[in-house]
């Protein structure tokens, strides 16, 4: 196809762009009107034009991929706006760090671009990465049963979240380099920190990512059979060692029995996505969210963001942000195909498996299909680490993207004369 | 790099699955619970919307009005205290929260939550409070009056009449009963419906299922004879007959007797004997394929899960199971529903109470239908134990319950409860009539023997059901 004909395509991605851009401007419309509060009026402005900064512009200075950037712009927002209506001074921290979010993903994109030897870099990320682990275990705060926050100054922080990003580098450059005992010794060694700091949902993800990867470099179902045992043989572990486990596990098997204590959130929950019903009670109109209004769910922000978009949109809208992720994250194995290097196989698979692994463990929790585990909903929950280091994962997707384009340019010589084009 | 691009391929489709499984426990879950979390205590949020809704009328199966609203949108009951009575376990009332009635189960339609957006603006720009759906049950107003009429004065205790053909719940009684327009002289606990929600150990109806697993896994069972001597000792138990006093040194002993004239004597020696000849496992595998143990998720009705035990299972604990005692737990109405599977050619319906939800001016919000819930028995062993249970009506225990000229079926049931002075009465059966096709489960508490109490009460019921549903 010559180049005029694809340019005149209607392209997806910009309608969706301009779909979502008008959508955010609506929405914080409504939800200044009725709190009346400028702050809004101003975000109704600033998130559609964060949108367009990061869907429309970013392709101009580099070959990128529009319809993943505009997928996840769309679900930041979204974040956002439900976080806004929940909590207002939570809704503007999160439009900042969706904002310092969409600058770190243009610098993982520009790494993943334009670094070409990893080697010193992963020893460095390993290193760092045991070390930060460890940070929580000597200077951490106990949360929610986990102890796996730190605080510098006012500033709370994950670890396990940036940890995450080098974990996926480090893991993707050493199966590169089939060194598939190293990597899964580094993996090993982070899960049992985790553990250490009692936070399983995290090494549930982390767990689940390092499967994924292996069994993607190696094709060795021996191996994931191993591994599969292994994480049983953990799970069995951790349920007799925390008492939390088995608090969750109680939840979960019947949430009715304790809603007067840690069965509360679930049911809670289950009763905001019966009132939403299809099409949701309406933006800034539930109470799902609100704690301090009767009914609404504890700690909506955090664990539970998703069933406050279905109680206020409603599940056919919960159905679309659904099918959004799995859009990225088939858009991200497509990348992974077309890539040319195993390292940049590697690391788009891991970042799609990531994305999937922590939207399941989430969203299967507040449905009651798995035990309740806290990991954050990607791109949507309230948290500026968690933001940065989903977009991240976006980063290294579009710079793989772009080096896959950069890739075919170079083989477009190659394929006029026959060759094979990956 | 191909092979590599296979495994990230194989990737893909793991992925996706989950999005798959997530989406679809999702469709699943919701379309199963949303209801009973619709109408959860918890829900603050619907509670707040009442104040803007004047909840429709709830009305019996021939269109009787048994609830309906001021223009403030408060409840007005009928005038006739007896039907206000006689139906307020089925309908509930707002000043409580009774699970298994119509007030709770169904208040989406009734409080307004299925309005569509084009009602709810309609509502809005005339200025008016939003108008509930009504709600038309299965329930028999009529019969329900007439039950109430013959249940003993004063006793505890429950009535369930149902549609074996289709699982509807004509009638869902229990005593004591109250009114709803004097809710502050409600008797303590009549809110409890002891119909759905209270569960207790049901004496030899439960012989219907020990019978039904010897047949499932006792090749010869119609040709064994089976001796009662009176006492059996099983472990630390001893399992004894009814009339049996030992003090007095009286010993009621059956003899040799096949299942058939077992089960039409109800003897529980011999009943104890099957359970520990098939052991707990087969016994249970049997009561679980009648439901017990299930989760009950029925649509339309709420109904208190029974229980069998799968613990702490001693001999003598195994023995009295088969009797019906030890610790099993179960809802008149799923003891009704074990005896409708048994009239339906083993094909065990799920209950429903709600027939159509309209909307305000007429049309159909809703219409529901009949399902199947499970199908324990074929039809050949439905057949027998049919057969069983019309000897318990023509020559057994349930003498009482004989129509002339009409096939009624059933079970006794004297079942003993700890700190009562007498057992509670039980019985379940359905007329094997093709015009009438109704089961009914009649329990009265501390009451006596079911034979002697309950079974009068259900022949009343079955003549009336041949009179008025001709």
């Amino acid at each position: 196809m010559s180049k005029n004909a694809s340019a005149r395509r209607r392209d997806p991605a910009r309608g969706m762009m301009a779909a979502s851009m008008l959508f955010f401007f609506v929405g914080f419309l409504l939800l200044a009107v009725k709190d009346g509060q400028w702050q809004c009026f101003l975000l109704s402005l600033i998130v559609p034009l964060i949108i367009y900064a990061g869907t429309a512009i970013l392709p101009r200075l580099f070959p990128a991929d529009k319809l993943l950037l505009s997928l996840t712009n769309f679900l930041c927002a979204l974040g956002v706006l439900i976080l806004y209506r929940i909590s207002p001074s939570r809704g503007l921290n999160q439009a900042v760090n969706y904002g310092v979010g969409v600058g770190c993903m243009v610098l993982c994109t520009l790494l993943v671009r334009y670094v070409k030897s990893w080697k010193t870099l992963t020893v460095l990320m390993m290193g760092g990465s045991m070390l930060l682990l460890s940070l929580p275990l000597l200077i951490g705060t106990e949360q929610n049963g986990a102890k796996n926050w730190i605080w510098i100054g006012s500033y709370s922080l994950q670890p396990s979240e940036i940890v995450k990003l080098a974990l996926l580098l480090c893991v993707s450059y050493l199966l590169s380099q089939r060194k598939a005992a190293l990597s899964i010794l580094f993996g090993g060694a982070c899960l049992v920190l985790l553990m250490l700091q009692k936070d399983l949902g995290t090494a549930l993800l982390y767990y689940g990512l390092c499967l994924v990867m292996l069994y993607a470099a190696t094709g060795s179902l021996a191996l994931v059979g191993a591994g599969l045992a292994g994480g049983a043989g953990a799970a069995a572990a951790g349920y007799h060692m925390f008492a939390h486990v088995k608090a969750r596990l109680a939840v979960w098997q019947d949430p009715w029995k304790y809603t007067q204590g840690i069965g509360l959130q679930i049911v809670r929950s289950f009763v905001a996505i019966a009132n939403g019903g299809l099409w949701g009670v309406g933006l800034g109109l539930g109470n799902a969210g609100n704690s301090t209004r009767a009914g609404g769910i504890p700690e909506a922000h955090n664990d539970f963001i998703f069933p406050v978009i279905l109680h206020e949109f409603g599940l056919i809208f919960g159905v679309i942000v659904l099918l959004m992720y799995l859009f990225i994250v088939i858009r991200a194995v497509m990348i992974a195909r077309r890539s040319n290097t195993a390292f940049h196989a590697l690391l788009s698979v891991g970042g799609a498996a990531l994305i999937t692994i922590q939207t399941f463990v989430i969203i299967a929790g507040n449905i009651k299909l798995i035990p309740l585990t806290g990991v954050t909903l990607p791109f949507i929950s309230y948290g500026g680490t968690s933001m940065v280091s989903s977009l991240c994962v976006i980063g290294f997707l579009q710079g793989v993207a772009s080096r896959n384009q950069a890739g075919v340019d170079e083989d477009r010589a190659l394929a006029m004369q026959g060759g094979d084009v990956p | 790099m191909k092979k590599l691009r296979k495994n990230v391929l194989r990737v893909a489709f793991v992925l996706c699955a989950l999005f798959v499984l997530l989406l679809a426990y999702g469709a699943y879950t919701v379309s199963v619970n949303g209801n009973r979390w619709f109408s959860s205590t918890l829900n603050e949020f619907a509670r707040e919307k009442r104040q803007n809704v004047i909840p429709g009328r709830i009305l019996d199966r021939s269109g009787v009005v048994l609830a309906a609203s001021d223009a403030e949108g408060k409840r007005v009951y009928p005038e006739d205290s007896a039907l206000r009575r006689a139906t307020v376990h089925a309908v509930g009332s707002s000043a409580f929260n009774m699970k298994s009635s119509a007030e709770y189960f169904y208040a989406a339609y009734l409080y307004g939550s299925r309005l569509s957006f084009p009602e709810r603006l309609g509502y809005a720009i005339r200025g008016e409070k939003y108008r509930g759906d009504d709600v038309r049950l299965t329930i028999d107003s009529a019969l329900s009056v007439y039950i109430a009429g013959l249940f003993p004065e004063g006793k505890r205790g429950a009535a369930v009449v149902l549609d074996y053909r289709t699982g509807q719940v004509l009638s869902k009684l229990s005593f004591p009963n109250f009114d709803p327009e004097d809710t502050a002289a409600a008797p303590a606990g009549s809110s409890i419906n002891r119909a759905t929600q209270s569960l207790k150990a049901p004496g030899s109806t439960f012989k219907i299922i020990t019978a039904a697993a010897a047949m499932e896994n006792m090749a010869d069972y119609q040709n064994r004879t089976f001796i009662c001597g009176g006492q059996l000792q099983a472990g630390s138990r001893v399992i004894t007959d009814a009339g049996t006093d030992l003090a007095a040194g009286k010993i009621t002993q059956h003899g040799a007797l096949t299942l058939q004239q077992a089960f039409s004597k109800s003897c529980n020696n011999i009943f104890a004997q099957i359970a520990l000849e098939l052991g707990d496992q087969a016994l249970r595998k049997t009561a679980e394929s009648f439901g017990f143990n299930d989760n009950f998720l029925f649509r339309d009705l709420v109904v208190e899960n029974s229980s069998y035990p799968v613990s702490n299972r001693t001999e003598g604990e195994i023995a009295w199971t088969g009797a019906g005692q030890s610790a099993l737990a179960v809802s008149p109405l799923h003891m009704c529903l074990a005896a409708a599977a048994v009239a339906n050619d083993g094909v065990m319906m799920e209950p429903w109470m709600i027939l159509e939800a309209s909307t305000a001016s007429g049309g159909t919000r809703a219409a529901f239908s009949s399902r199947v819930y499970r199908r324990p028995l074929t039809k050949e062993q439905a057949s027998v134990l049919k057969e069983y249970m019309r000897t318990v009506v023509t020559s057994g225990t349930g003498t009482a319950a004989a129509i002339s000229g009409v096939k009624v079926c059933g079970k006794t049931g004297s079942a003993e409860i700890d700190g009562q002075e007498e057992t509670n009465a039980w019985f379940v059966g359905f007329l094997d009539e093709p015009d009438a096709p109704y089961a009914l489960a009649v329990v009265v508490e501390d009451a006596g023997g079911g034979g002697s109490v309950s079974a009068p009460i259900a022949r009343q019921i079955f003549s009336w059901l041949i009179r008025n549903h001709p």
